[in-house]
């Protein structure tokens, strides 16, 4: 293919600026939390005193935690970029430019939005720099120049986030060759078993007797080891039981659905249940950690008085970190619902014309979809704020857990991370409408 | 010609410099199938759209005249009256069916009705009449993937009748099918429309689903060039 053809390609087709902001902008935010997490982590690793290593420890945890609903952005913003090009990518294929032209210019593509999002990370990262130096960290604040990376460090984290999108775009793309009519043609629902739920009681049974049994007196850091362990099997678990549980919850809803939108969003879910907890497990990771973040409040305001000052200082540090961990988690997952969204509503721009010329009003479809997204989330965000109480309380005593400042810090962090889905939701409404626009 | 149903006068439309209808007048008559036949880019779809209500022309008029109640000009009414209409009156089946994947078969036809408030329960009795009237009993819990493409488009067509639309208007509902299939979907919407006094309008480029209508209106850049009456032979 030549220069000239490639050019025409990746002109931007009228009215479809949306479908290439929004992988740009998710782009932009994952370079930019990537940026900002790794420079703390720069500062956290230049420590060399005793403490430095829980410190590092935390930090790689949340870093770990962090990679999940990055690379879920990541990969979606990239095959959002994919999708938006199938239509003429099909054609040029009929027209007789090879598979690997048809590739380039769609990896070519998701390259070049990538890269603008990138950009557009590294100035918000280096906008964000003096204020993110301004967190505490053991007594003191961060500080702007110890988090600042090097150039080196921030080409390096730019050129991977632009890696990350061309081979999401290639694995993406391979999917929709493999597979172009998948969704219309699809004859079975993916069966998600029972048997997952029994998994999960069973480990959560058993972390909840090995609670019990670990020593109340055990020392702080012995106790926080103990509950990063409970927080990686309890994110297993959420991650084995969710696809379930949300299939239950829909088939519940199904059975009740007196409305079409209800109809609709109740079909969706059960459409993939495991898709559907995709898209909202980082907020189900989110609220668990709320749960720990609102304890620990609590708990801190219990301790002060007893409590030495490193064991203060450092409960103080790790509910900052919890704080941060969770607003980064909120806004990937927020985005990463957004450019979904984005895709599907692009996926369906046919059906939704023909839901159209029937008569069917805008609200219902809309509704159908922002319902099939937040009624999982809020039964996701409940049910794991439930899980992760039943792990804490027998640490820290139900007291504590249901102290009023416990709960208002976890009913905050909730409630914001619903907001900012649904934001993430309500943005993608005007995609959604233009299919049901007279011609 | 019966009672009209629909009458179109003088309807223009024109997309950025390319004119898809000039000046096009046409009389529906209550319980008539009529074929509109053209080229590709003759125009044909876009009447279709114009008189359904979906697109709204540039000039001209579009009266419809239900079976009970107040005559309607269908092109001075606004996007949200005229999705009412639709909604309520009259029934649509495109070339691919275009059936909500993730719903059962069953659950795409009591939707319409859902749609317009009536209760699932009902809207649900309803769809099964209309699924065995068509020969698909038994498939009533079959995902959309599940269904052949003629069984698919029945659905489709029951989806269209369900709400007792007087007016089906179907945009090559046969274009995806071989010929007994094509045949066999013919046969289930012509009983189901013109069977049961209703009226259909159809887009088609097959001369053999037009020779099935009681009239064929053919259309040429734009224009009705001329009006056959299948039945008699007669050309207009």
């Amino acid at each position: 293919m030549n220069a000239r053809v490639l050019a025409l390609l990746l002109r931007p087709a009228p009215g479809q600026g949306s479908t290439l902001a929004l992988p740009a902008t998710a782009f932009a935010m994952v370079t930019a939390l990537v940026l900002t997490v790794v420079g703390g982590a720069q500062k956290f690793w230049s420590w060399t005193d005793p403490d430095a290593g829980l410190y590092q420890a935390l930090a790689a945890i949340a870093l770990v935690l962090l990679v999940v609903p990055l690379a879920t952005l990541g990969g979606a913003a990239a095959r959002l970029s994919a999708r938006r090009r199938d239509e003429r990518l099909s054609t040029l294929r009929l027209l007789g430019v090879s598979p690997a032209g048809v590739t380039g210019a769609t990896v070519l593509e998701s390259t070049i939005v990538a890269a603008v999002g990138s950009l557009v990370g590294v100035l918000g990262y280096l906008a964000l720099v003096p204020l993110v130096g301004l967190i505490p960290f053991r007594g003191e604040i961060l500080g702007a120049a110890a988090i600042l990376l090097p150039p080196i460090g921030i080409l390096a984290v730019g050129a991977g986030v632009v890696l990350l999108a061309g081979i999401s775009a290639v694995v993406g793309l391979r999917q929709v060759v493999i597979s172009p009519l998948g969704v219309r043609m699809r004859t079975s629902v993916p069966r998600v078993h029972w048997v997952r739920a029994v998994l999960a009681g069973l480990v959560i049974a058993g972390a909840f007797v090995f609670v019990q049994v670990f020593p109340g007196t055990a020392g702080l850091v012995m106790t926080i080891a103990v509950l990063a362990g409970m927080f990686a099997v309890a994110l297993a678990v959420l991650n084995l039981v969710g696809p379930w549980a949300l299939k239950v919850h829909a088939q519940r809803g199904l059975r009740r659905a007196e409305h079409p939108s209800r109809l609709l969003s109740a079909r969706l879910v059960l459409e993939s249940p495991k898709a559907a907890w995709r898209q909202v497990s980082g907020i189900a990771m989110a609220s668990f950690m709320a749960v720990f973040a609102g304890t620990g409040v609590a708990l801190m305001n219990t301790m002060s008085a007893t409590e030495s000052t490193e064991n203060l200082t450092l409960a103080v540090d790790i509910r900052t970190g919890l704080i941060i961990t969770l607003v980064a988690s909120f806004l990937m997952v927020a985005v990463s619902i957004g450019v979904n969204q984005a895709s599907s509503i692009l996926d369906q721009r046919e059906l939704h014309r023909s839901l159209h010329f029937l008569g069917v009003p805008v609200e219902t479809v809309d509704a159908a979809r922002t319902r099939a997204i937040m009624s999982p989330l809020l039964f996701t965000a409940v049910g794991s704020a439930l899980c992760a109480a039943v792990l804490v309380f027998p640490l820290v005593g139900i007291a504590v857990v249901v102290a009023p400042l416990s709960l208002v810090t976890i009913a905050a962090v909730v409630a914001l991370g619903i907001a900012l889905v649904w934001l993430g939701v309500r943005v993608t409404r005007p995609l959604l409408s233009t299919a049901f626009q007279p011609a | 010609m019966n009672t009209p149903v629909l009458h179109a006068q003088s309807l223009t439309k024109t997309f950025g410099t390319t004119t898809a209808l000039a000046g096009v007048d046409l009389i529906v008559g209550r319980g008539e199938s009529v074929a509109i036949m053209g080229a590709s880019g003759s125009g044909k779809t876009t009447l279709l759209h114009v008189l359904a209500g979906i697109t709204p022309p540039d000039a001209g008029s579009v009266h419809y005249a239900p079976a009970h109640g107040a005559p309607v000009d269908i092109t001075t009414r606004n996007e949200r009256e005229r999705s009412k209409l639709r909604r309520e009156s009259f029934g649509f089946v495109f070339q691919q069916g275009l059936l909500i994947p993730e719903l059962t078969a069953i659950e795409n036809i009591a939707l319409a009705l859902m749609i317009n408030g009536t209760s699932r329960r009902v809207a649900l009795e309803h769809a099964a009449g209309w699924m065995a009237s068509l020969g698909l009993a038994g498939m009533e819990e079959r995902r959309i993937g599940e269904l052949s493409g003629g069984q698919a488009q029945r659905v489709a067509i029951a989806r269209a009748q369900v709400t007792g639309a007087e007016l089906v208007f179907a945009d090559e509902p046969t274009g995806a099918l071989d010929s007994q299939t094509s045949n066999d979907v013919m046969d289930a919407l012509l009983w189901s429309t013109t069977g049961q006094g209703r009226t259909l309008l159809v887009v088609t480029h097959d001369s053999e689903v037009a020779a099935r209508c009681s009239r064929t209106v053919h259309v040429r850049d734009g224009h009705v060039i001329g009006t056959e009456i299948v039945n008699t032979g007669v050309t207009a």
